[in-house]
């Protein structure tokens, strides 16, 4: 993303506009700044990102109760 | 940058930060099979622990998420101090922190309703599934809704094969 494409997605997620598809997702709880974050990234960063954060959940969901 | 959550958990374990790790990555640690792509917690609003944390993550340069990138912005103890919540980009991966949890309140609340739990080598404090059942009826948009029915079906399924 160029730097005025970043701008101008930070506006739009800041103040989207009314009755937009971007103002229905932030309504319905869907973290806007993730999407911009990830439309930052390349296809293969975007994976990597995926397989980094899945290896991370597979731990959490391993995890034990210790008290 | 590759995200790397256990990393950023050892690094507030090492600055002794008081913290509870909430949202999805919590749904996930009590069984849930959605995947979720940052790191919520919940940490203590004192002053000590404020320092700690903006010392803990100074490193990994804290960053708004989504925001342009001359945007100013410093993550220090006065700008903690001043606000409650904040959504970062970090070279360690996304870290939402939350001052208070709605349906709990703040640290001290969130913390009761917290279980120490160990993940391979690090061990964190993790909201309950009552206590992200709570949270998730306050926060009350239609995604938490969504997301009650399946706490509820996982709360049941534990309770019936005696899982904690």
């Amino acid at each position: 993303m160029t730097t005025e494409q970043r701008k101008l997605a930070y506006e739009l997620i800041t103040n989207p506009p009314p009755g937009s598809d971007i103002a229905a997702a932030k309504e319905y709880g869907i973290d806007l700044t993730l999407l911009v974050e990830n439309l930052n990234l390349t296809v293969a960063e975007r994976l990597r990102k995926l397989y980094s954060v899945a290896k991370f959940l597979e731990k959490m969901q391993q995890s034990r109760i210790i008290r | 940058m590759t995200p790397n959550s256990e990393e950023l958990l050892t690094l507030l374990n090492k600055a002794e930060v008081e913290y509870v790790v909430i949202g999805g990555v919590a749904l996930v640690a009590q069984g849930s099979a959605r995947a979720t792509f940052d790191l919520d917690v919940c940490y203590k609003r004192s002053k000590e622990n404020i320092d700690k944390l903006c010392r803990a993550l100074e490193p990994i340069h804290p960053r708004l998420r989504g925001a342009p990138d001359n945007l100013p912005f410093r993550f220090d103890t006065k700008t903690v101090v001043a606000g409650l919540n904040f959504t970062l980009a970090t070279d360690l991966g996304d870290l939402d922190l939350l001052g208070e949890v709605a349906g709990l309140g703040a640290y001290d609340a969130v913390y009761n309703c917290s279980e120490l739990r160990a993940v391979e080598k690090i061990s964190c404090r993790v909201l309950s599934l009552d206590g992200l059942y709570r949270a998730k009826i306050a926060a009350g948009r239609d995604k938490d809704l969504e997301a009650l029915k399946e706490i509820k079906g996982l709360k049941d399924l534990k309770e019936r094969l005696g899982q904690e």
